[in-house]
């Protein structure tokens, strides 16, 4: 018997890396405002998975190939005369949810298996998963350290990064390439529709709080571990859905932070006022 | 002037994006510790003469040289300063993380500032009177600020040749009178200050040679030598007005 032998336990671990892993990677999404590409990305890794069920090959192999030719395919159309990203997108998150559910809906079990793959189940992952989770972090966190300070020079000025000679398709691609498997691996656990709420909302909500940036990475990570736990804590409790109750907390903690914020600056301007 | 050696040479340069033609026929010299000022009317190619020296708008036909290089090679002593206002300023970073920036070049991948980095960009810093403003959040100064900022980021760089993108515009007095200030030290140092401007009273205090841009070249050459009412009227077209016989103000920039 090992500790991870318990479902919850493998729910608990499984919670604790997609938080982490969602809230350091948002902080790049929120800052090259690419929540909406996030949310299309989601969708489209949708008909990849569903093929690799079908084909009987590994979920995470099939959504991740099929997520990177959607990133390709945005990079080529956003890139056209007259586009941009959000209208490859667009076409992106449609075109492949819709795939997705076709490709289900040949099936047998059609209403069981769509809800498995589009809002997951944390307390259905295996050690498998928690391997491929790991091991997706290690590399998402390798390659942020690595090309962290480039990539958010290319966010904020792309032309001033094109001008040093900076690779900036590359660049792109490498940061789209680490949105994709960091969704793929958190399909398991919060489904396709529902893995955007960990990478966005953390961040955004982190982003609230702060106006540094070496502390968004941290903030983020810690209310994406936070509410991950949280969830897992109220679906073994009342026996409700998991990813759902995630994504709940998430939005959540995301609208009382909001609040408070907007409380605290229109009473520190009243103070300014009277002052 | 002569010894000097030349750091940008034109020779009967057309810059095109795709197919379409956006500046033709350029010709013109610029020596080691000499500024440049590009003036024309907007959409004249101010911005996409400043993308051609920096290799990111190719040259279709003649020839464009920076510092004895094709453009795209020269780009390590290149340093560019965009508009402060095309940037985010809700993005989180601080006004030394900005300036840090520009020694990335220096610092390369994979690898993180030294102390040697940071004393250069506090030094940069400093010839923007900016030094104070070190740890507050790039957007939370002004315009004319952040447009310092932006040319401390470019000074850290080290360059020998320094392009600015209507650094002017919307810039107060004491963010002016700082640009310049700073602008004048690099020139002392030999770096040479390409510069495009509505302002043709700047161009006269802080440029040595005028080019006129309106598609075509207008004129290139000492500044009291191509700013002429005639040329003038010539780039602007119907936008250039005359006030007693000698003086021309630009109507529409």
């Amino acid at each position: 018997m090992s500790w991870l032998d318990s479902t919850v336990h493998r729910a608990l671990v499984e919670a604790v890396l997609v938080g982490a892993l969602g809230g350091v990677v948002g902080v790049f999404v929120i800052a090259r405002r690419l929540p909406f590409f996030t949310m299309a990305l989601t969708h489209a890794t949708f008909p990849g998975i569903v093929v690799a069920a079908l084909l009987g090959v590994n979920l995470y192999l099939g959504g991740g190939l099929f997520g990177l030719l959607v990133v390709a395919a945005v990079l080529a159309f956003g890139r056209g005369r007259g586009q941009d990203f959000t209208t490859a997108t667009g076409i992106a998150l449609s075109g492949g949810f819709a795939l997705g559910v076709v490709l289900v809906s040949s099936q047998d079990g059609f209403t069981k298996d769509l809800a498995a793959y589009t809002v997951g189940d944390v307390l259905a992952v295996g050690t498998g998963d928690l391997v491929a989770t790991t091991a997706v972090a290690a590399g998402v966190l390798l390659v942020l350290a690595l090309v962290g300070k480039e990539l958010l020079l290319a966010a904020f000025d792309p032309v001033g990064a094109a001008a040093l000679g900076l690779p900036l398709v590359l660049l792109d691609f490498a940061l789209l390439a680490v949105v994709e498997v960091t969704v793929v691996a958190t399909v398991p656990a919060l489904g396709t529709i529902l893995a955007v709420a960990l990478i966005v909302g953390p961040a955004a909500t982190a982003r609230l709080l702060t106006d540094r940036l070496a502390p968004l990475f941290p903030l983020a990570a810690g209310i994406g571990i936070a509410c991950a736990l949280a969830g897992v804590w109220v679906s073994t409790q009342w026996n409700v859905a998991t990813g759902a109750s995630i994504a709940l907390f998430v939005g959540l903690v995301f609208g009382a932070v909001f609040l408070g914020t907007a409380v605290r600056d229109r009473a520190r301007r009243a103070v300014a006022v009277r002052a | 002037m002569s010894e000097r050696a030349p750091t940008l040479v034109l020779d009967r340069a057309s810059v095109a994006y795709g197919d379409v033609p956006v500046l033709e026929e350029l010709n013109g010299v610029v020596h080691e510790g000499e500024a440049v000022a590009l003036i024309g009317p907007n959409g004249a190619g101010k911005s996409t003469f400043i993308k051609a020296l920096l290799g990111l708008v190719p040259v279709v036909r003649g020839r464009i040289e920076v510092l004895g290089r094709p453009p795209a090679q020269a780009r390590r002593d290149v340093a560019y300063v965009p508009q402060a206002d095309t940037l985010d300023p809700d993005f989180p970073v601080s006004v030394e993380q900005v300036v840090m920036m520009g020694r990335y070049r220096r610092i390369g991948w994979l690898r993180r500032p030294s102390a040697g980095d940071r004393a250069e960009v506090a030094d940069a810093l400093e010839r923007v009177g900016l030094a104070g403003r070190a740890r507050d959040r790039f957007g939370t100064l002004s315009g004319g600020q952040r447009q310092r900022v932006l040319l401390a980021r470019a000074i850290a760089a080290k360059p020998r040749m320094l392009l600015l993108d209507e650094p002017f515009n919307g810039v107060d007095a004491v963010s002016q009178h700082a640009l310049l200030e700073a602008i004048g030290s690099l020139k002392a140092q030999g770096a040479s200050v390409v510069v495009s401007t509505h302002d043709l009273a700047i161009a006269h205090l802080a440029c040595d040679e005028v080019c006129l841009l309106n598609r075509h070249q207008f004129g290139f050459g000492p500044t009291g030598d191509v700013l002429t009412p005639e040329r003038l009227r010539a780039t602007y077209g119907g936008h250039a007005l005359e006030l007693r016989g000698d003086r021309v103000i630009v109507t529409q920039t």
